[in-house]
């Protein structure tokens, strides 16, 4: 090993015979401009901005106003859903102050986009609240305990993806068979957690020894690349005095090969287990975190204390003084940058994380997030020439993940994203080692980025398509299947209307008694005497009056003495009509509001009840359910309309029931015929016949739906105050009843009167039989 | 003579029942075509192609009774590759925009919104959310961006606009561009 690496210093090919995962480069990584000077005491900044969107998972939502005062590790916002789906963390506060808004802001993030962040203004007393977290500083004994301190505390990894370690452990216990610690600083320049394991060593075996106990694990092995002796020194000395009941942390030195640090060529470098390219390391019992993360936890299980700070190198060639510091989250980065002072006004953009994987930010005064180890500042150099490949193979060389960068770059540039997928670019970890010994400077990371986002986008877009397609499809049976539920119920009805016609036939014979079936009694009744109408037509000659002739009699009368108490005296002759026409538009109006209502209080149950998306649209789209009873409703007013007019026209011609079809115009008949009866009892009776068809209509949209009988007692005209029924439902249905019985009786002293025969009772004798 | 006559009616006869089983036992459900045309078209279901949505157009190419280049949301890209699948020549787009405009979603202003669901009748692939006389919503993740809903808004508040762009959605740009904003 000695021997090897001596020869390395010598030969940097020999450098490749260190390590055991392929490629990877030795770039100069002026780690000493930072790693040099001694960790500085933390500034405190102007104003700290806490973005709401980490880097994973929703945004959070805030828990303060504007204008609040806040003390430090006070919680700021939190998940408002489930966390544990929507990989939201809580913010905490870093330092005591006043929130000074919550705002769009520009955000550390490639793209320079803007979203809400919380603006402390620190107030500089740095008051705080102790053990935040209320933990009892005992060490968790089970994975789940462990994860509830972590959410809470919004530990997030801080190596550099930033996903919520709560997220990342495992519930079950003795899953995690080895703890695997980061300490591999691999980037040039950045020196933080160098920093941090020659300051923090025992925190940070602590915090591996907490984590390896909740879980389970058997053993940790922690790897710090050679460059960092110091930090090895001071981390073999934690482990050796931290010894925990049999587990210890075991520290491995690695090679100094870029990028050492990547999770799958750490993992692969310390245990010789190569990782598949789909899975994860806790698949196959490995869990490995970073430094910073593993002091985090610590600080959080023991102390209470919220994730609210972080050491940051803040280096480049263009500052005088590089330094590391402890940093409050939401420290604008222009503010370390000038503490460091540049050399020259800060009027280039700062790059968040190292050289070969950090980004150019829009802003300088974006502010540290939990991941950001590294602000460096580097003048910008003169871009280099980007000429065609040449196909010399080199970033395939390099590459540690065994990818075939060439390839993938020829077919990004050509758009051929399918193929560039093929080439497992979702593999690449951006690590920058292609573009970095590219001899023609080809930004390939860039394209891989571009590729991946493209290939993101056309996912989502395939899926969307696919989902439009199946909603459309959706949209579609359903008015299919709505078209059909009406047909049937339309069926239904007929059935049930002929089903009455039977019952109403065989029920004329005892017309006193009131039938027992309810459904659409009314349209029963005229149906059944349009037809006895008929067959008394017919058959002039019929043999015996039977008794129920008597009763039906004295049912219409009875029918019509009610009706004539509602009716207001009238003009025989020439108000008929004129009243003909106010009840039918009475019986049109209140069929109408009775829909009305029922379609309101529908579409109110649907809307409260249930807020799935396609039983709302049934409800809102009503074409189908809404029309329904309105429909019926008005179509049964408008014949019963159309009726009375017939019906007065008759009375005023003194016609005979031969041509008539309907039963109240045989009611009139049968009135006039008779000649006791005076003129305003034929108007009585006209006015019986009306609410009979009223109560039809109405009694059609009840049977519509259940929840319309309400509103249609509430819209129900008084007319038979005899039966107060509590049921709306069963006073609906004894109206209508009574109407039948009243059509019935009339239609059968009609046929009597007009053949001055038996036809009547015949008729119903024929009628019961067909 | 006959022998041969026998056998080759014999054989005409096995292998006449082979493809008519074969033909009852492997059919496919469908057009396949239309199916594979379905694909490609963009789901917008916005009818500007003349037909009620993307399916009867794709049913209508299948059975070659409609032109390749009516989808106008689809563009030439999608003409193209109905032309491919149908085997037939690539046409001009008569009506396409002027440029392939950024995928919009529908946006109800909810202050004016009466609730009179006739949008929601519209939607092709219900993406609005309401019921009457309440305040209707656009569920922008399932909007295709057909833009039905908009003319028949009696108050006009339904308005198009560009998905918002954030840190979930953004792409980063291609490398060439870069350099050439530079
Ligand atoms: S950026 Fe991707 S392709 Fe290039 S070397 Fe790194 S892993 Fe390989
Ligand atoms: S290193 Fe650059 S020039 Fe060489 S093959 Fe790769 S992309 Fe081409
Ligand atoms: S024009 Fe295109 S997107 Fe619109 S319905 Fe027709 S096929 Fe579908
Ligand atoms: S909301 Fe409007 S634009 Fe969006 S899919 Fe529905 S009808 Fe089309």
């Amino acid at each position: 090993m000695g021997l090897l690496q001596r020869l390395a210093t010598l030969l940097p090919l020999a450098n490749h015979w260190l390590h055991r995962f392929h490629g990877g480069v030795s770039p100069q990584y002026n780690k000493s401009l930072s790693a040099s000077q001694p960790l500085r005491t933390t500034l405190m900044p102007s104003q700290l901005v806490l973005p709401l969107q980490q880097p994973v998972g929703l945004p959070a939502e805030p828990i303060v106003q504007v204008g609040e005062r806040v003390k430090k590790n006070q919680l700021l916002a939190q998940a408002g859903k489930d966390p544990r789906k929507a990989l939201i963390v809580p913010i905490h506060a870093p330092t005591s102050g006043t929130i000074e808004a919550i705002m769009p802001m520009t955000l550390p993030h490639p793209s320079g986009l803007e979203d809400l962040c919380i603006v402390l203004k620190p107030d500089g007393l740095d008051e705080a609240i102790d053990n935040a977290l209320q933990v009892d500083g005992s060490a968790p004994q089970t994975p789940q305990a462990l994860k509830d301190i972590l959410l809470q505390a919004g530990i997030i990894g801080m190596g550099g993806a930033g996903f919520p370690t709560y997220a990342k452990i495992p519930s079950e216990a003795g899953k995690i068979h080895t703890l695997l610690v980061n300490g591999a600083e691999c980037e040039p320049f950045i020196t933080c957690d160098d920093l941090l394991m020659q300051t923090h060593a025992d925190e940070i075996v602590r915090g591996a020894l907490i984590t390896a106990h909740a879980l389970g694990a058997k053993r940790i092995l922690c790897g710090i690349e050679t460059n960092k002796p110091a930090a090895i020194n001071a981390m073999r000395h934690a482990a050796k005095q931290l010894q925990h009941d049999n587990l210890k942390v075991e520290i491995k030195e690695v090679a100094t090969v870029y990028p050492m640090g990547a999770q799958k060529q750490l993992t692969f470098e310390l245990t010789g287990v190569e990782m598949p390219s789909k899975a994860h390391a806790v698949d196959l019992g490995m869990l490995m975190m970073n430094v910073a993360t593993y002091a985090a936890i610590y600080r959080a299980v023991t102390l209470g204390e919220p994730l609210t700070s972080r050491i940051v190198t803040v280096s480049g060639l263009g500052l005088e003084k590089p330094f590391n510091m402890p940093v409050m989250i939401g420290t604008p980065f222009v503010e370390l940058a000038e503490a460091a002072k540049p050399k020259v006004a800060l009027d280039y953009p700062l790059v968040m994380g190292g050289p070969m994987m950090g980004f150019q930010v829009q802003n300088n005064q974006v502010p540290v997030l939990k991941t950001t180890n590294c602000i460096l500042a580097n003048p910008p150099e003169p871009a280099e020439m980007q000429m065609p490949c040449i196909r010399c193979g080199a970033c395939m060389d390099a590459c540690p993940v065994n990818l075939l960068p060439q390839q993938m770059y020829w077919h990004a540039q050509a758009h051929e994203f399918d193929k560039v997928e093929k080439l497992n670019v979702f593999d690449c970890i951006e690590c920058g080692c292609c573009s970095y010994v590219c001899p023609s400077h080809i930004p390939l990371v860039q394209y891989y980025r571009h590729a991946k986002s493209e290939i993101k986008t056309i996912k989502a877009e395939q899926q969307a398509t696919e989902l439009a397609k199946q909603r459309h499809e959706f949209k579609l049976a359903r008015i299919e299947r709505e078209k059909e539920e009406r047909e049937a119920r339309l069926k239904a009805k007929k059935e049930a209307v002929k089903q009455e016609v039977a019952a109403a036939s065989s029920a004329a014979t005892d017309a006193a008694k009131p039938a027992k079936s309810a459904a659409a009694a009314a349209a029963a009744a005229r149906a059944a005497a349009a037809r006895k109408a008929k067959s008394a037509a017919t058959q002039a000659e019929s043999p015996a009056i039977p008794p129920a002739r008597l009763k039906a009699i004295e049912a219409a009368k009875a029918a019509s003495a009610r009706a004539a108490k509602q009716t207001a005296e009238k003009s025989p002759e020439k108000t008929q009509q004129a009243g003909a026409e106010d009840t039918t538009l009475d019986a049109k109006a209140a069929a109408r509001k009775a829909a009305q209502l029922a379609a309101q209080k529908r579409a109110q149950a649907k809307v409260s009840g249930n807020i799935e998306i396609s039983d709302n649209k049934e409800s809102a789209n009503t074409p189908d359910s809404k029309p329904d009873p309105k429909a019926a409703a008005k179509a049964a007013a408008m014949k019963a309309a159309a009726q009375r007019r017939e019906k007065t026209q008759q009375a005023g011609s003194s016609q005979t029931a031969e041509a008539s079809t309907s039963p109240k115009t045989e009611a009139i008949d049968l009135t006039g015929s008779s000649e006791a009866t005076p003129a305003s009892e034929k108007e009585a009776a006209r006015k019986a016949a009306m609410a009979a068809a009223r109560e039809a209509a109405k009694a059609r949209a009840a049977a519509k739906k259940q929840p319309v009988s309400e509103a249609l007692s509430a819209a129900e005209p008084g007319a038979s105050s005899s039966e107060v029924a509590p049921d709306p439902a069963e006073a609906a249905r004894l109206k209508r009843e009574k109407a039948m019985q009243a059509a019935k009786a009339r239609a059968a002293q009609k046929r009597q009167a007009a053949d001055n025969s038996n036809a009547a009772s015949d008729a119903s004798s024929q009628e019961s039989s067909s | 003579m006959i022998e041969a006559i026998i056998v080759f009616l014999g054989l005409a006869i096995v292998f006449g029942l082979l493809l008519g089983y074969a033909s009852l036992r492997f059919k496919v459900e469908g057009n396949p075509m239309a199916e594979r045309i379905d694909k490609v078209l963009p789901q917008t279901q916005c009818g500007q192609c003349g037909f009620p949505g993307c399916k009867p157009y794709a049913e209508a190419l299948a059975k070659g009774e409609s032109e390749v280049n009516l989808c106008i949301p689809g563009g030439t890209e999608v003409m193209i590759q109905i032309s491919e699948i149908t085997g037939r020549e690539p046409k001009e787009m008569d009506a396409e925009a002027a440029e392939p405009k950024p995928k919009e979603v529908a946006f109800i202003d909810e202050d004016l919104c009466i609730g009179c669901v006739l949008c929601i009748k519209e939607c092709p692939v219900d993406a609005i959310l309401g019921a009457t006389k309440q305040m209707h919503t656009v569920i922008q993740k399932e909007c295709t961006g057909c833009e039905k809903c908009v003319p028949v808004c009696p108050v006009d508040c339904i308005s198009m606009q560009p998905i918002e762009i954030t840190t979930k959605n953004w792409q980063w740009p291609e490398p060439q561009t870069v350099q050439e904003a530079k």
